[in-house]
């Protein structure tokens, strides 16, 4: 009798390794589809930009949400889920939380070419480099320098 | 018939099966490995004031973008009802669903490639982007400099202008300027190509000659319009009162010089070809760099499943119960890699 209860619990668990679950996986596709192109109109309608980055984020959260429970089945899973995806979540919300005051905050310097205005540079470059300017004039016509020797 | 009832055997673990459990732990450390991406580039993003978002700019092609958006999600679904009939044993089926993944995972690519080719074309790629003015003309002056190189290099390498110095293109140009004048062909060159040669080399000395002239004006630093080496320059500059200065050369001089010259008659094709538009891109590198990481490693992973999928379908008519399990799990990867398009679609082609 234990032994016939031992293999009909070995027959469940084999059950459940290939339980289907009754998804309507078509409306979910619809979703999906729907939610791609929604992403697109806020692209297109014009909206102040803050505003975009919360709708079409919101999309993209619907969208894993409905891969994540549905097309991954994750909403009929066992608890082990949370104990496998809770660190790698809390991990992967830390690292851009960590990384914003060294890098996001003060990575490019306010003397760097990328802030500087070109009227700027260029006034800087004359004042830095005048040997350069005195090196073009001591160049005979007809006869110039290579730009750079290989 | 009384006997003492053996206890069951434990049964350990978590009640799904190993190969399951391991790709949901390979799914653990992937999740890492794009975050790594995902939020390196969130936080330069949010460090760089002036993030280029124009599709003038980038090259982003939103409409291409959607579209595979649009190929993952169908490719995603047909691995679902796939995993689900081959639940059902219906073996025939599930074949024709995984064909429907590999053929949509083919198709992703060739729109990924028709966007990176954009790119390209554009050279907006990683450590080739101008991010100033200045950049951007010296950049056009590298690029016109390597056309004249490969245009001397025809004279150089047929024998028709012998020379033991083939860079120095500065000597070079005396020689091919004169080449039209040269009666006796060089041996080893033949008649048609010593013939051509001689017809172009006026045209190639004269893209030489404006080469040069943008090359002084960049060194001096001095608009188009006065003279940057000689004794003119000297004596503009002796001219000049205390405080005062020769007028700076200007990009939007340099723009209409290379509009001019790629609309020459003679030479206009060859500066068309090897000279991008000079056109400035704040923090356009580092842009080019994050969205090549990071769409490349989501390509890579594209290709990983397409094999997964292969494997499946090269077993034909053959395919059982037995690769339940695999196209289950093949079927969880490939949801993972439509799940970090989710994440890349807006973050890099929306916002």
């Amino acid at each position: 009798m234990s032994h016939d209860a031992h293999a009909s619990q070995v027959a469940h668990s084999d059950d459940h390794a290939h339980e289907t679950h009754h998804v309507n996986y078509l409306a979910i596709f619809i979703v999906l589809c729907v939610c791609t192109a929604l992403s697109v109109i806020f692209d297109v309608v014009h909206m102040s930009k803050p505003i975009t980055i919360v709708l079409v984020m919101a999309v993209a959260i619907t969208k894993a949400l409905c891969v994540m429970m549905f097309f991954m089945h994750l909403k009929f899973e066992g608890n082990w889920k949370f104990v496998l995806l809770a660190p790698t979540t809390i991990l992967a919300i830390g690292l851009p939380l960590a990384l914003f005051p060294d890098i996001g905050a003060s990575y490019y310097t306010p003397t760097a070419p990328q802030v500087t205005i070109w009227a700027e540079e260029v006034s800087d470059y004359a004042k830095y480099h005048t040997e350069h300017v005195d090196a073009a004039a001591h160049v005979e016509p007809g006869h110039v320098e290579p730009a750079h020797v290989e | 018939m009384s006997h003492t009832a053996k206890p069951t055997a434990l049964k350990m673990g978590i009640p799904i099966p190993n190969s399951k459990l391991g790709l949901w732990l390979f799914l653990g450390t992937e999740i890492m490995f794009f975050t790594a991406f995902i939020g390196s580039y969130i936080v330069l993003r949010l460090g760089s004031k002036g993030w280029p978002t124009d599709t003038h700019d980038t090259h982003i092609n939103v409409f291409l973008g959607g579209l595979n958006t649009f190929v993952l999600i169908v490719s995603s679904y047909l691995v679902v009802v796939a995993h689900e009939a081959m639940a059902h044993k219906k073996f025939a089926r599930a074949r024709t669903y995984l064909l429907g993944t590999l053929i949509l995972a083919f198709l992703f690519l060739g729109i990924k490639s028709i966007e990176y080719y954009g790119k390209i074309s554009n050279d907006i790629l990683p450590g080739h982007i101008a991010e100033t003015s200045s950049q951007a003309v010296k950049k056009a002056s590298r690029e016109l400099e390597v056309v004249v190189r490969d245009r001397f290099a025809e004279y150089t390498s047929s024998g028709a202008v012998p020379t033991d110095r083939p860079n120095d293109i500065v000597n070079l140009v005396n020689q091919i300027a004169i080449l039209p004048t040269v009666a006796k062909k060089p041996e080893g060159v033949s008649e048609g190509t010593f013939a051509a040669l001689k017809e172009s080399a006026p045209i190639d000395a004269e893209l030489f000659k404006q080469w040069m002239i943008l090359h002084q004006h960049i060194v001096a630093n001095v608009s188009l319009k006065v003279p940057a080496i000689g004794p003119e320059y000297l004596a503009a500059r002796a001219e000049l009162k205390e405080g005062e200065k020769l007028p700076e050369l200007e990009y939007a001089e340099v723009t209409s010089l290379l509009t001019k010259m790629k609309a020459d008659k003679t030479y206009g094709d060859y500066v068309t070809k090897g000279v991008f538009e000079p056109h400035p891109v704040v923090y356009g590198n580092i842009f080019a760099s994050t969205y090549f990481l990071m769409t490349g490693f989501h390509a890579i992973h594209v290709v990983v499943g397409m094999i997964l999928f292969w494997l499946v379908l090269r077993q034909g008519s053959k395919l059982d119960e037995k690769w339940t399990d695999f196209v289950e799990n093949s079927g969880l990867y490939w949801h993972f890699v439509d799940l970090v398009w989710i994440f890349l679609f807006p973050m890099l082609y929306i916002i």
